[in-house]
């Protein structure tokens, strides 16, 4: 009985079932801990051409005259691609098109209505619109090659998204090692976790890990302890033993939270800073980007009775 | 166009908005702790004490199907105590109730 219940414990494994790690990395916590984070630059920056070309396409009102410009500009050099990407499509448009085209350019705004009143067009309008679509894609990314200034020609007001565009483009320029690019990722042994008995856990590589982080083990330790609302310390072989049943991955989960608070840069999430008290507060002074931050202290706080009351009152009295 | 320094700056306003918000402020901590076998506890701790703890803890067991009740803590105040691993479910039930924000609950614990 007992081997069985020890083996099943694990509450964890009601949730979403996690991917055996052997290796177990800061940036994988990172990502998981905190998703909405601003400072996630490699999402950010996969993401952000397509939400721009999205924005074009919304914010159609004030672009008008941008979109045009790109429909005009592509059309020499992106024509037969286009054809051979699309040959079905451009057959049946093309006829249509260059008086479409001209309405459009004549009739500023207009294009969104056309499709609305006259109900017969309709259908050609939308293989236009996305056929126009995938020329302004493609007219976009050329562009950029380019130049960035989509704005210099033309007489309108930049937008917040282009302006974006722009300087993620420059801070890439002027420095590619940043983290914005390719993050370094920061690679730790995963803890030994292993059981002793039926009711302790040994944490086997716990100042291993102390090092590979630059903390004091006594800091960690506080943190586990009070993190798993348990006892526990460290033994003769400089293992830690934990009371209570522990898995690898719970301590994995508890690590990351750790590392995410207590070891990470909160600004610009480099592993290497430094963890000073100063007052009674705890500072974290990251060593490559200077900036420096308190960090939450730790408490256990409230601790539920679970073990045997009739014990605990011997012992108080 | 007004010069900004002139304008004037209503301390309180803060604080006046705060006040008919009805989800309450400050974190809620929830932890597990491990009891015999595979046996748990869950802790609820920095619910508002303006809320009624006995009412949601009612609620709670009802909804969890499991026990619960409301513990007097000297430092902490009232604690909601709850049996069985119900991080999620409190979570959850408390997101939804509109006790508590989503990024006001702190989970601990493994």
């Amino acid at each position: 009985m007992a081997e069985n219940d020890d083996s099943v414990f694990d509450p964890s494994l009601l949730k979403k079932k996690k991917k055996k790690k052997t290796t177990f990395d800061v940036d994988a916590a990172m990502a998981e801990g905190s998703p909405t984070e601003a400072g996630d630059n490699t999402d950010k920056e996969n993401t952000e051409p397509a939400s721009y070309a999205d924005n074009v396409d919304l914010d159609m009102d004030d672009l008008e005259s941008f979109g045009k410009k790109k429909k005009k500009k592509k059309k020499p050099f992106n024509l037969e691609e286009l054809d051979s990407a699309l040959p079905s499509d451009t057959t049946v448009v093309e006829p249509s098109e260059p008086a479409q085209e001209d309405a459009v350019e004549d009739s500023f705004d207009y294009d969104m209505d056309f499709s609305k009143t006259k109900k017969k067009k309709k259908k050609k309008k939308d293989i236009d619109d996305l056929v126009a679509e995938d020329e302004k894609e493609k007219a976009e990314e050329k562009e950029n090659e380019n130049e960035n200034q989509t704005w210099g020609g033309s007489d309108r007001d930049y937008t917040y998204d282009e302006l974006l565009k722009r300087v993620f483009e420059i801070m890439h320029d002027k420095n590619p090692e940043m983290a914005a690019g390719k993050k370094q990722k920061f690679v730790m042994r995963p803890p030994q976790v292993v059981r002793i008995g039926t009711k302790k856990t040994s944490f086997a590589n716990f100042t291993e890990i102390c090092k590979t982080l630059h903390r004091q083990p006594k800091h960690l330790l506080d943190f586990l302890l009070a993190e798993l609302g348990t006892s526990g310390s460290v033994d003769g072989n400089s293992q830690l033993i934990i009371k209570g049943r522990f898995q690898q991955k719970q301590i994995e989960n508890v690590l990351r939270r750790y590392i995410k608070e207590y070891v990470t840069c909160h600004t610009c999430r480099s592993p290497d800073t430094i963890l000073q008290k100063d007052t009674r507060l705890f500072f974290l002074q990251c060593e490559t980007c200077g900036s420096r931050c308190s960090v939450a202290s730790i408490k256990s706080g409230f601790q539920a009775v679970t073990g045997k009351r009739a014990a605990i009152r011997a012992k108080t009295t | 166009m007004s010069i900004q320094n002139l304008n004037t700056f209503d301390p309180f306003a803060d604080a006046i908005k705060g006040a008919d918000d009805d989800v309450q402020d400050g974190l809620v901590h929830i932890r597990i702790q491990q009891r015999n076998g595979r046996k748990t506890l869950t802790t609820v701790q920095g619910l508002s004490s303006e809320y009624d703890l006995k009412k949601i803890v009612r609620a709670c067991k009802k909804e969890f199907a499991c026990n619960g009740t409301v513990i007097e803590h000297p430092e902490y105040g009232e604690v909601l105590q709850l049996q069985g691993d119900q991080r999620e479910n409190i979570c959850q039930w408390l997101t939804k109730s509109g006790l508590a924000k989503p990024d006001q609950l702190k989970v601990h614990g493994f």
